[in-house]
């Protein structure tokens, strides 16, 4: 019986554990602990060591990154992928909607984004309305199911949005009807209204529970999924990311949320945010942007590349992120055009795709950066990331290898072999359902 | 259109002339799949009442039993179609997928304003009230060998409760076997710009409703503990329909879809059928898992006819068209409990339907199985329908060779003990089929 | 903080140098393009053009030296697709004039719609790109697009070729039609039959101008001048090309199917499955302009780095291109696209080519600009690196010899705001 137990045993344990995997003579970009030349070590999905000299242990599945660097997986704040739906925009106040419920793990523009070097994402209800959705933050696990690309215990987001877009219905070109708000000042009235129901819900709550205590008959409230997640605002247990653009919306929501008494942890865009970088700065709130969009519409028209400097300038902490499954798949080229516009030092320009983006979604204590413990999600580059020229050699998730990019050449030859396969194999169903069937005798 | 008039002369002929119809038959010397236990090489089925007297190998056939020579004849339980549209009144949608369909433009005025508005929620209907015995179509199924259906309204995201009826009869009362047999979902929008206008609000909805319907459920108790003193409860149609449902039905085809079902359905805490289920060679493990049974369409995906003939189809796609028709295997294999329904693909397209089925590796019992005793089990009616077994309705097909055989023809059909000899199909028709 | 005053000082220093068009360039590395760099070279403009270019010239009395010492020049880039100058904001209508209304606009001119005061001139130029294609955007025979210099008080001053090509937007079949495809909206034999009486209206249109071209000819009397027809002449005499959008690979072959039946000079332009016809388009030398290269695969099934890889496929199938930004807001990140042809297999010098010299030959301009040559208009650019490069500055722009202001709206707000107390 022992014996038994001792060969199963023995049968699981490499399924368990995967063999360390050891990262060597590379360039390594930590983020937070420095750079260096040397290697990394990572066990069962951890970072476990790094440094320029480290005791390789024996069994490591070594990976030589000479004349390579390395860095903390890419991580995207804002990005619509993997999603079979963006908005609920039917409704000023859709935060029942949850994009966690339509994860689609089989979307290519994961593997594209995890080919860009991204790990992580979080996965963005729309700004079609001014209380959007609640969001999901998956990491890049390509071929996993939709269980298996989320991130595991992040923060639950909601969506809010300001600005253009949330007051679009309310000025209809066709021929729905106009659905409020029409204006920055509706905008600002359904979020308080929302907030303001949430804390009449909050108290009914609180008020039947009391009940409930004193031995009262009481029918609960009912239980109402919009207002539970704005409940979580007002509790702290859910972060707000605020889709804005223009100086007066970002100070509107600034000002709101100090009254209501919760905290903005990313202003998604912020495109005018320099405009206000103190007041940013002083209610603690991150800032995710683009680097370099404006003139698409009326309210970038005074969008400048600059505004991830000034806005880091002034104490903010900012983060790029790509709002497009394309951009997403080149963010340390975001990062190259901030070092470009304002002159924030490289490793500063880096930690906007990594740690700063880790920190405004609540995750900075698993990734971001190469730290002892941290997650093994790592990213090399054959040059330095920040060069336009530099390819992503390899993409590690959980100390596991999702991207290489010699697999992905030699598995293109076997998908191309699969469909040819398969599409002669349709022709030849299609040629047998064309053809007339034996009559029966 | 002549056929029709003429069988419906005979069947009222049937029904009129002869005020009790003889209804004692002996099936004797066929072999007789029983589904639910061994195949009988030779052996008898005794009709009697519209019920299955007895069933085996030496059977006391009574003297007033019209026999029927079963030489050469294989006995079947009835097919049952395990989610159709048979007997409502309005037709099959165009073959637009399952669960994919718009909601009727006249069922949402006004946009809703939210899941208090119920959009596109018609819980209350029920299949059974709404049944059309003239529907021309349970002719043509009854001939292919189906003599029951589980029928739906299929309209809106809560379309209405689905009946099991029966392939035959004169009234609608008479047709209907067991009612409800659970709620049909699906994750339409609610259209016209209302909400919800995205998946993800169509599950919200949902959730939201299911929520709803436990606090009316503990209001109206508690109002009917006492009343007095206390405020009225409005009526909420939509709940009392949601309320009722023994389960729900809910569309999955992808594999994507079928683990987010199964999620989405242990949180409503409510028993639920899987429908579509094409992609369910991928998701064997989870369903056999959880245990919920899988309603699979044999309307097998294919290029559309319509599609533009340069466009690439994705590898994706391409591997789909070509294992669909592994899923029975795949799930047959994993044991998990499935059922077939025909997805309304035209009778003349079943044989060759289940053979793709079969050619994947299904056994033949396995796809009779899913034909008639698992879709008995899912529906709660194996106690009445599914097998041949004493007691259970006679409902049977019987044919001269294997079904779904190529060359196979079905001889005679049972439904409620009585007999119909399936027409063959109009010669034109058949010709302009090929 | 620093850079930023260098920037400005550097700044002001060219306004000062912009009262003449007449210097010396010297110390840097001159990367003339047609040939090989020239390490501590020097560039000698006169009135605007360049006089002479090599490793020593001696400063001509009373000429102006610039000394770029440890920078970089390089000729003017050229962006070979964009509106800049005709769109302002994308989402507000009444900045936009790259569109007009009907299928047959051939008389239509984008030059004379030219806003030189446009914030997109100054923004774009500031990284270096110094002439660009300003195109209209509409249907079927679209306008004729221009080329211009990103610099000038009036639009006039600005044209390079003021009527630099003929847009055609090459009709489509909607190969997919999204949602719609579900319900079967559109059935792919109604699409088709749209699609063949486009081509077919575009046919008439052809065989009309070229009847007009034979009565003119023929100068018959009472014969009336027809303006659209007019406009067609220089595109059926070859002198004037065609420029036809085209993306995917069906509408790349009717396009090119479409200039053998009407024998036309035409450039194929934002050609995404290019790759997919290569010998084709090689065999008849029909240039392309390509982009964007960052850009998402055209197919779920493509490999994830077609887009990038495709400029260095074409280039070794023989096929001649320039890249554009098919953009407005995004001009001044033209050089990235070609960065990333570069970094999967395109040689730099080709990359660099397709900005440049390249450009100029298909726009038929190669004797005015495209590279660092005698005779050329001394479109310039000094930088401190390699241009492909984000993180490289451009220190110094020349267009037509006059150093131009680097600064923009985008700086001037940033100075401003990083002075808010």
């Amino acid at each position: 019986m022992r014996r038994a137990g001792v060969l199963l045993m023995a049968a699981l344990l490499p399924a368990l554990a995967a063999p360390p995997v050891v990262i060597r003579n590379a360039n390594v970009i930590t983020i937070t602990k420095g750079n260096f030349k040397g290697s990394v070590l990572l066990r069962d999905g951890k970072i476990e060591a790094f440094g320029e000299k480290i005791v390789i242990p024996s069994g490591a599945e070594i990976i030589d990154a000479a004349g390579q660097y390395v860095m903390p997986g890419i991580i995207d704040p804002h990005s619509h992928i993997a999603s079979e739906s963006v908005n609920e925009g039917s409704i000023s106040v859709s935060s029942m909607v949850t994009i966690e419920d339509v994860l689609n793990p089989e979307d290519i523009a994961i593997y594209r984004a995890l080919a860009g070097g991204v790990t992580t994402a979080a996965i963005m209800h729309g700004s079609a309305n001014a209380v959007g959705g609640q969001s999901a933050v998956i990491k890049m696990r390509w071929g996993k199911n939709a269980a298996g690309i989320l991130f595991g215990n992040a923060k639950p987001i909601l969506k809010l949005a300001l600005g253009e877009n949330p007051k679009r219905r309310g000025n209809p070109t066709g021929q729905t009807p106009p659905r409020y708000p029409a204006s920055r000042m509706g905008v600002e009235d359904v979020i308080r209204q929302a907030f303001t129901e949430a804390r009449n819900y909050r108290d009914a709550w609180r008020e039947y529970e009391a009940k409930v205590k004193r031995g009262e008959r009481a029918l609960p409230p009912r239980k109402d999924l919009k207002l539970e997640p704005l409940v979580e605002v007002l509790e702290g247990k859910r972060l707000v990311h605020a889709h804005c653009y223009r100086a007066d919306e970002i100070l509107m929501i600034l000002r709101l949320a100090d009254e209501f008494g919760f905290r903005i942890h990313a202003l998604v865009h912020a495109l005018e945010g320099y405009k206000v970088a103190k007041e940013i700065a002083a209610h603690n709130a991150g800032a995710t942007t683009f680097s370099d969009w404006w003139a698409y519409k009326m309210e970038v028209a005074d969008a400048i590349p600059y505004n991830a400097a000034l806005m880091f300038k002034k104490g903010v902490q900012v983060s790029l992120n790509s709002d497009d499954a394309e951009l997403m798949r080149r963010l340390n080229l975001e990062a190259a055009k901030v070092v470009k516009y304002g002159g924030v030092s490289e490793n500063d320009a880096l930690a906007m795709i990594t740690i700063m983006p880790a920190r405004q979604l609540g995750i900075e204590d698993r990734v971001g950066s190469i730290e002892i413990g941290k997650d093994a999600d790592l990213v090399i580059f054959d040059r330095h990331p920040l060069s336009s020229y530099a390819k992503v050699q390899k993409v590690i998730i959980d100390g596991e290898v999702y991207f290489d990019r010699d697999r992905d050449a030699t598995e293109r030859t076997a998908r191309e072999r699969e469909k040819k396969a398969l599409i002669e194999k349709a022709r030849e169903r299609q040629k047998q359902s064309a053809a007339p069937a034996r009559r029966p005798s | 259109m002549k056929s029709t008039i003429l069988l419906l002369l005979l069947s009222l002929g049937a029904a009129g002339v002869h005020a009790k119809p003889p209804s004692t038959y002996a099936i004797r010397g066929a072999r007789i799949v029983t589904v639910s236990g061994a195949t009988l090489e030779k052996g008898t089925v005794l009709i009697r009442g519209g019920l299955i007297q007895d069933v085996g190998a030496n059977v006391d056939i009574p003297a007033d039993a019209w026999v029927i020579d079963g030489h050469g004849l294989i006995v079947y339980p009835g097919l049952i179609d395990s989610l159709s549209t048979l007997g409502l009144a309005e037709a099959e949608p165009a073959d637009a997928p399952a669960g994919q369909r718009r909601s009727p433009p006249a069922a949402q005025q006004t946009p809703a304003r939210g899941p208090e508005d119920r959009p596109a929620t018609t819980s209350w209907l029920r299949a059974a009230d709404m049944i059309n015995p003239a529907d021309r179509r349970i002719e043509s199924a009854r001939n292919a060998g189906f003599t029951n259906a589980v029928t739906f309204p299929q309209r809106g995201m809560f379309a209405g409760q689905g009946a099991v009826i029966a392939l035959a009869g004169e009234r609608p009362g008479d047709m209907v076997v067991a009612t409800p047999a659970g709620m049909y979902l699906t994750l339409s929008t609610a259209g016209s710009g209302g909400f919800p206008s995205s998946l993800m609000g169509v599950m919200a909805y949902i959730r939201q409703v299911y929520l709803d319907a436990e606090h009316y459920k503990l209001a109206r108790q508690q109002y009917a503990s006492r009343a007095n003193g206390a405020q009225r409860l409005p009526y909420d149609r939509a709940l009392e329909g949601v309320l009722e449902a023994p389960r729900i039905l809910l569309p999955a085809s992808r594999a994507v879809e079928i683990e987010r079902m199964l999620k989405f359905a242990a949180e409503l805490k409510t028993p639920a059928v899987l429908y579509g289920g094409h992609e369910a060679y991928r998701a064997a493990d989870v369903l056999r898992k959880t245990g919920t049974p899988l309603l699979i369409n044999l309307r097998w995906p294919e290029r559309g006819r319509e599609e533009d003939p340069e466009r690439m189809d994705s590898l994706r796609i391409l591997r789909l068209r070509e294992l669909a028709p592994s899923s029975p295997a795949e799930l047959a294999k994993a044991g998990c409990r499935f059922a077939f329904y025909t997805g309304g693909i035209p009778m003349r397209d079943l044989r060759k339907a289940v053979k793709r089925a079969l050619d994947a590796g299904l056994s033949h019992a396995d796809a009779v199985r899913a034909f008639t005793l698992s879709p008995a089990e899912i529906y709660g009616v194996a106690d009445r329908l599914g097998s041949i077994d004493r007691g259970k309705i006679a409902n049977l097909v019987i044919t001269d060779g294997e079904l779904f055989a190529e060359r196979t023809q079905i001889k005679y059909i049972f439904v409620d003990g009585v007999k119909y000899e399936p027409l063959p199909e109009p010669a034109e028709e058949r010709e302009a089929n090929r | 903080m620093t850079r930023t005053l260098l920037l400005i000082v550097l700044c002001s220093f060219s306004l000062r140098a912009a009262n003449s068009d007449s210097f010396l360039l010297r110390g840097g590395t001159v990367h003339p393009v047609s040939g090989p760099d020239i390490p501590n070279g020097a560039v000698l403009v006169r009135d605007g053009r360049i006089v002479e270019v090599g490793a020593k010239i001696a400063a001509p009395k009373g000429v102006r030296i610039i000394d770029v010492k440890g920078l970089h020049v390089y000729p003017g880039l050229i962006d070979s697709a964009s509106q800049i100058g005709l769109s302002e904001i994308g989402s507000v209508r009444e900045t936009n004039d790259a569109a007009e209304i009907g299928d047959f606009n051939p008389q239509v001119r984008a030059i004379i719609a030219i806003n030189p005061a446009s914030e997109h001139i100054p923004v774009t130029r500031a990284n270096g790109i110094t002439s660009a294609i300003a195109a209209p955007t509409g249907t079927l025979v679209a306008g004729q697009a221009a080329l211009i210099h990103l610099d000038g008080w009036t639009w006039q001053e600005m044209a390079i070729a003021p009527s630099a090509a003929m847009v055609l937007q090459f009709p489509v079949i909607q190969a997919r039609s999204g949602s719609r495809a579900r319900t079967g909206a559109v059935p792919f034999a109604e699409q088709k039959r749209n699609y063949e009486r486009r081509i077919q209206e575009l046919r008439r249109f052809f065989e009309d101008a070229r009847r007009y071209q034979k009565a003119k000819a023929a100068a018959p009397a009472g014969f009336e001048t027809d303006l659209k027809y007019e406009a067609m002449l220089p595109v059926l005499e070859g002198k004037l090309p065609l420029v036809v959008q085209a993306a995917r690979e069906r509408a790349i072959k009717d396009a090119i199917a479409f200039a053998e039946r009407e024998k036309l000079r035409i450039i194929i332009s934002g050609a995404t499955d290019a790759w997919r016809v290569a010998a084709d388009l090689k065999a008849r030398n029909i240039p392309l302009i390509l982009g964007p290269t960052l850009a998402l695969p055209a197919e779920e099934d493509d490999p994830y780095d077609k887009p990038f890889t495709a400029p260095g496929e074409l280039y070794r199938a023989g096929v001649k291109f320039a890249f554009g930004s098919f953009s407005t807001q995004f001009a001044r990140n033209l050089p990235y696209q070609a960065a990333a042809a570069v970094a999967f297999g395109l040689p730099y010098e080709e990359g660099l080519k397709a900005l440049t010299l390249n450009a100029a030959e298909i726009w038929g301009v190669a004797d005015q600009i495209g590279s660092i040559d005698m005779g050329k208009w001394a479109d310039l650019i000094v930088t401190d690196g390699d241009p492909l490069e984000v993180r490289t500055q451009v220190k110094m722009a020349f267009i037509k010899g006059r150093a131009v202001d680097l600064s923009n709206k985008h700086l001037r707000l940033y100075q401003k705001y990083l002075e808010r107390p």
